[in-house]
């Protein structure tokens, strides 16, 4: 463990293992009221959606299908925030049908009852420039940090440090953000007035999904989920202060969502393609850094704790000093799976995975004090063997071969990136 | 067993404050704007801004919605009420000839379930030269007429609804007022 890593991670909340909650949870009345809450909103969006597919099939099948599609990486990424510690599925699908149809179902009617009300109280014209900045926001973060709520209250163990407030955060964001996405795709089929057709949908999807995508409401979740997380986790603190960093977290969800509905710069920077990347980079980039910033934190103090919970067992054969370092990081535990495939092959690549996996998921049972580790410790060398006879023993990367693959690849996704959006742009015409 | 534990409890309570909250979302703010009026006079003596430089003279004795009523630059939509009858102005972008809009107007009338175009669409012509088309359409309980006017890449779409008596005692003056529409970019909002 470096001087440097210790101090970055001791910045942020430490982390409380907690058990599997198992069946035990039917037994909480959370459970059962999230459930209900779950199939009623469940029910009002299948309405909503029906009520469009009965008028536009193709357009509705065609929305439902690009938006799921967009669905699976932005999951994959979430989920795999945290490594070392793995949220169950079954409560990763729970915050996503929590933000899929429990916050939507809530958000529509209150949403335009605020934005009403600033109508009413202000005027049509404050409406029209920041009604969709206030209201929106101001609903919508709310109805959505409730399902990180609901997560905590029916599994408080399985949110244990401030990295699983973010992952249930940005997982119900998720889920807000695809169904929203389908109903808006779904609303322009309808204003355009042409029947059934699908380009509507794919323009809300290329301005919605690439354009918006990024930092749109599983970033806001995210930064909400945080906060929530650490009210859960940092016990060792005041309720006070608690509150006062989960109000932090939902005001700073809050503010972006604000500040990326605001009308401001809508056409301070002209017209054309680079004028609208340079404003979304503008609106968008603050609150992603932000994000990133706190996952690394949080990430890296999690990585310590559970990298000294295999320290303790000073067994090369479950995991060598470099591997517990390779562990710890993100990055070198891609590169290490990278160096496996290009020295060994692809079941080597493979095996690398299932054991940085299996050394994961040893630490957490460590961690909660499990007595019986035989099945995660035959885990671990059973791998071990795997990679042994692949030639490739140890899950690490010479030195000196991460840093350069690293910059390259992040040189590389942010080009990618930049593409991506600059297509999208272009394809709809720089407006 | 049939013992409830206090944990059980306090998530009982936890999850009632969560709905708690949910309600006061979902029921309490639309209640809120519900017991506050949305109509405020509009003076009929001078042109009110639509949105996206289209201006309009409201009929007297007309009431503007301000829910649904949101002016901004490039586009905008204005209602306003006559007692029962409902007379909505929208300006959208728009890259088409009149026929086309006309034809996307219709399209949306009866892609509601119910809604049904009536009649031959006729050409009208507001004072400041705007050409259009109007027809009307019928839907259960109340008739409509709408009208659609294109000028400088944007599309002017009025519709009036109610019941047919409400109707016929205010189109003269609903007439009147779309004969008013004026588009003029430079237009103050």
């Amino acid at each position: 463990m470096t001087t440097e890593s210790r101090l970055r991670s001791d910045r942020t909340a430490p982390v409380q293992p907690g058990a599997d909650p198992g069946a035990a949870l039917i037994r909480l009345p959370a459970f059962w009221v999230v459930l209900a809450l779950v199939v009623g909103g469940a029910v009002r969006m299948a309405l909503i959606t029906g009520r469009f597919a009965g008028t536009y099939p193709l357009a509705t099948l065609t929305a439902i299908a690009l938006f799921a599609l967009l669905a699976v990486p932005f999951w994959f990424v979430v989920s795999e925030l945290d490594f070392l510690e793995r949220e169950p599925p079954a409560l990763l699908a729970l915050a996503f049908a929590w933000g899929g149809v429990v916050a939507t179902t809530v958000s529509i009617p209150a949403g335009a009852a605020l934005d009403d009300l600033v109508a009413k109280l202000g005027s049509p014209h404050l409406a029209a420039d920041w009604g969709a900045a206030l209201a929106g926001p101001t609903v919508e973060e709310i109805a959505k940090a409730l399902g990180v709520v609901a997560i905590v209250l029916v599994a408080r163990a399985q949110v244990n440090s401030v990295l699983d407030g973010v992952v249930y955060g940005a997982m119900v964001g998720l889920g807000f953000q695809i169904i929203e996405d389908i109903v808006y795709a779904l609303g322009a089929v309808a204003l355009a007035g042409r029947g059934d057709h699908v380009e509507p949908v794919v323009t809300t999807f290329l301005l919605r999904g690439f354009l918006s995508g990024v930092w749109s409401h599983t970033l806001f979740g995210a930064l909400a989920g945080a906060g929530i997380g650490y009210l859960v986790v940092r016990a060792d603190r005041t309720w006070r202060s608690r509150l006062g960093v989960a109000m932090l977290g939902l005001l700073g969800a809050w503010a972006s969502h604000v500040l990326w509905n605001s009308p401001l710069f809508r056409d301070g920077l002209g017209n054309g393609a680079l004028a609208l990347l340079v404003v979304l980079v503008f609106k968008g980039l603050p609150p992603l850094l932000l994000i990133l910033v706190l996952v690394r934190a949080a990430h890296d103090r999690e990585a310590d704790y559970y990298a000294a919970q295999l320290d303790k067992l000073d067994d090369p054969e479950l995991i060598t000093p470099a591997e517990l370092a390779a562990l710890r990081s993100g990055a070198r535990r891609a590169t290490a799976r990278w160096h496996a495939r290009t020295s060994a092959g692809l079941r080597a690549r493979a095996a690398v995975r299932r054991l940085q996996r299996a050394q994961a998921r040893l630490a957490v049972e460590l961690s909660r004090g499990t007595t019986d580790l035989s099945r995660w410790l035959h885990e671990v060398r059973r791998q071990r063997r795997i990679l042994a006879a692949l030639g490739h023993p140890e899950a690490v990367a010479p030195a000196g071969q991460g840093p350069w693959r690293r910059t390259a690849s992040a040189v590389f996704t942010t080009a990618l990136a930049i593409a991506v959006l600059w297509a999208a742009i272009s394809l709809l015409g720089g407006r | 067993m049939g013992w409830v534990t206090r944990r059980q409890l306090t998530n009982l309570l936890g999850a009632l404050c969560l709905v708690l909250v949910l309600a006061g979302l979902a029921l309490g703010l639309p209640a809120l704007d519900a017991a506050l009026p949305a109509d405020r006079p509009v003076p009929s003596d001078r042109p009110y801004a639509v949105g996206g430089g289209v201006t309009v003279v409201p009929p007297p004795g007309s009431r503007v919605d301000v829910t649904e009523t949101r002016p901004t630059d490039d586009a905008g939509t204005a209602l306003f009420r006559l007692g029962p009858v409902r007379y909505l102005i929208t300006v959208r972008p728009f890259d088409g000839d009149l026929s086309a809009a006309a034809d996307r107007l219709r399209q949306r009338i009866t892609g509601t379930p119910g809604y049904q175009v009536t009649g031959v669409e006729l050409t009208v012509a507001t004072g400041s030269g705007l050409a259009g088309l109007q027809g009307g359409y019928t839907a259960p309980g109340r008739g409509g007429r709408y009208a659609v006017f294109v000028a400088g890449g944007c599309t002017i779409e009025v519709t009036v609804s109610g019941a047919d008596l409400d109707l016929g005692r205010t189109l003269p003056t609903i007439d009147a007022s779309t004969r008013t529409l004026r588009y003029d970019p430079a237009e103050p909002e």
